[in-house]
């Protein structure tokens, strides 16, 4: 195993085995559970935490001394094309059922990185996702971590795009 | 392999994971599947069937739920002589060491991680069958 990774002196943000760890997750998530190949763009830093998309799942991520907030953002035709995909269902509007799905793929993804950041020496623990439904841009959330934040787009088959985001204090 | 007509219970608290392994069971010919949110939920369950005697026959569970976690209700099985020696998957995103390893300890039959797909599924019951039903001496 690995060294612990010296937090105390650098952003986790610019980690790249962190980056790499999200976006290892994102695709074995989506290929596995939705027969679906993503493609992912080139990430990047935005100052203030602006959340994209209709729908996104919401996971804390704490391990001393990082607090942050792990979210994936997606519009409707992104998730409905996923979640059909995943368990054959046609969905034309956001609902339970969507919300469900959405926080299912946002555990295992979050999942499937924290196991891969754990064996580097980081110490996430495991936590029940929440997940929010909105208009782009629109959203506050008050009691997340939220400032600098990490954005990784995402390319679907159908031409459509979602994100995951993750904000570090 | 388990007989077409076993009685499964899935629990997971995400509807969306307890009708991808729905839909799996289904196509291994599995139908009498029922389903529970959390442990909290699938305990009574478990015991209400016991008491009308027609028990689970395999129970599949996540690990991380509110109410109850997976990794209490395998505890509360294996710690009752009537459901003791039901097969127990947990089906979760922990995947690191110690919690495999807590998990064996509990008496888990196996451990299927996700994101898993339908073969994974498929090859841990046949484990878990095998494990349940060791051939008999000739």
């Amino acid at each position: 195993m690995s060294a612990a990774p010296k937090m105390e002196s650098k952003n986790p943000l610019f980690d790249k085995r962190l980056i790499n760890a999200f976006v290892d997750g994102v695709i074995k998530t989506l290929k596995t559970m939705a027969y679906t190949e993503v493609t992912p763009g080139k990430p990047f830093i935005e100052a203030k935490f602006i959340m994209k998309g209709e729908i996104a799942g919401m996971v804390g991520m704490v391990a001393p001394p990082i607090k942050g907030t792990f979210l994936i953002c997606f519009d409707k035709p992104a998730i409905f094309a996923i979640l059909e995909n995943m368990i054959g269902e046609v969905h034309t509007e956001l609902n339970s059922d969507v919300s469900d799905g959405v926080g299912e793929m946002t555990n295992m993804i979050y999942g499937a990185a924290k196991t891969t950041l754990n064996e580097l020496g980081y110490k996430f623990e495991m936590a029940i996702p929440s997940v929010i439904t909105g208009i782009s841009g629109a959203f506050s959330i008050s009691h997340g971590h939220l400032g600098a934040t990490l954005v990784i787009p995402f390319n679907l088959p159908n031409g459509t795009i979602f994100y995951i985001e993750i904000a570090v204090e | 392999m388990f007989p077409s007509h076993t009685k499964f219970l899935v629990v997971d608290d995400f509807a969306t994971m307890r009708k991808i392994i729905k839909k799996v069971l289904n196509e291994l010919g599995y139908t009498n599947v029922q389903e529970a949110d959390d442990g909290k939920t699938a305990l009574p369950m478990i015991q209400q069937a016991l008491a009308s005697n027609q028990p689970f026959e395999f129970i599949i569970s996540d690990w991380n739920m509110p109410g109850m976690q997976g990794i209490e209700l395998l505890k509360a099985c294996k710690g009752d002589p009537r459901t003791k020696s039901i097969p127990f998957i947990l089906v979760t995103a922990e995947s690191e060491q110690k919690h495999i390893l807590e998990a064996a300890k509990a008496g888990v039959s196996d451990y299927v991680v996700k994101p898993f797909n339908s073969i994974t599924l498929k090859g841990k019951m046949e484990r878990v069958y095998a494990k349940h039903n060791p051939p008999k001496a000739a």
